[in-house]
């Protein structure tokens, strides 16, 4: 049976408000567009919706391609965000753009940066800007997420 | 006459926009198998969204559903099969039928957790016209949803813009119709 790490990856300390600074880069990850992705796209959003994964459909509107979806995109920038945040951070408020497309033959790459810090209620907020890219178009899904730390002591 | 001849863009914003959908309950709890396939398409190997056993040594002592405003919106209303999806389209005339979502907004209020059982609440905020390269007529949608949990604390608001648009088949139709 695979242990806990071989499963999930190494768990990384928890960052903590007093621990960032703005320009700070969140380390993201990169995903191929490949015929298996759009599949797991299908299955993970369940969004039956012929335009993410009919190429015919997707033609006959206009579109090259199928494209990733929203809640795919989604799930790819809250999860810059939370692996990043760990446990006990608390992701507020994600705003994102659909302004390009990620198709079939892209990789995928979702990125994220530390733009400010500050103290509000009484809370460590971190504003984050969070993105997907790829060499084809360049930001394809631009975003913005705001999130509360842990403080220490 | 076209089919942009025959749409009041303004007789539907008068009538559509502030458009309530009722209250929808979704049909199963926040199930952890869901979580588990939302995670897996973009490799979320994350144990707080799937690991029974370390989320409930965690402070927040169960399985978390990833932040998605999507994947919060499955479990209050969507429910695994049939899959229906945008319910607040079909209300809305609009000249083509082939949508696109352009942006989303996600506020959170409090975490959910597997277990937990989502409603949701839907509102046509803003409806206009507002031409692409394939549609001079394509008809945009702004719709706010409020989901709650099985306490009826509000865990999240949505703003989601959807753009409709024709196919470029139906725009060269309705221009030959027009000019005939």
């Amino acid at each position: 049976m695979a242990s806990h790490e071989a499963r999930y990856g190494v768990r990384k300390a928890q960052i903590h408000w007093e621990d960032v600074e703005a320009g700070a880069e969140l380390a993201g990850f990169e995903l191929e567009i490949k015929p298996r992705r759009v599949f797991l796209q299908v299955s993970g959003s369940q969004d039956w919706y012929p335009v993410h994964h009919d190429p015919a459909f997707a033609r006959k509107a206009g579109h090259e391609d199928v494209f990733m979806n929203t809640g795919f995109l989604q799930a790819a920038l809250v999860r810059v965000v939370t692996d990043w945040m760990g446990d006990a951070g608390f992701l507020r408020k994600l705003s994102f753009e659909m302004r390009r497309q990620q198709r079939p033959g892209d990789t995928m790459v979702c990125r994220g940066r530390v733009t400010d810090r500050y103290r509000k209620d009484g809370e460590g907020w971190v504003e984050l800007d969070v993105w997907a890219e790829n060499e084809r178009e360049g930001v394809t899904t631009p975003g913005k997420a705001w999130v509360v730390l842990p403080s220490r002591g | 006459m076209s089919v942009a001849e025959r749409y009041d863009i303004e007789a539907v914003r008068r009538q559509y926009i502030g458009t309530e959908i009722p209250q929808a309950r979704g049909r199963y709890p926040v199930e952890h198998d869901a979580i588990r396939r939302h995670c897996h398409m973009v490799d979320d190997n994350n144990p707080l969204f799937l690991d029974p056993e370390y989320a409930k040594a965690t402070e927040h002592g169960a399985v978390l559903c990833p932040p998605s405003g999507w994947l919060a919106l499955y479990f209050a209303s969507l429910g695994p099969w049939p899959a229906v999806f945008e319910p607040v389209l079909p209300i809305v005339p609009t000249p083509g039928k082939r949508i696109v979502n352009m942006s989303q907004e996600v506020e959170w209020s409090a975490r959910i957790k597997a277990g937990d059982h989502l409603s949701v609440r839907r509102r046509v905020a803003d409806i206009f016209q507002k031409g692409i390269s394939i549609d001079r007529e394509a008809v945009w949608i702004v719709a706010e949803a409020i989901i709650t949990n099985q306490r009826g604390e509000t865990v999240c608001a949505i703003r989601n813009t959807l753009l409709t648009h024709r196919t470029p088949e139906e725009v060269a139709a309705a221009a030959e119709e027009a000019t005939a």
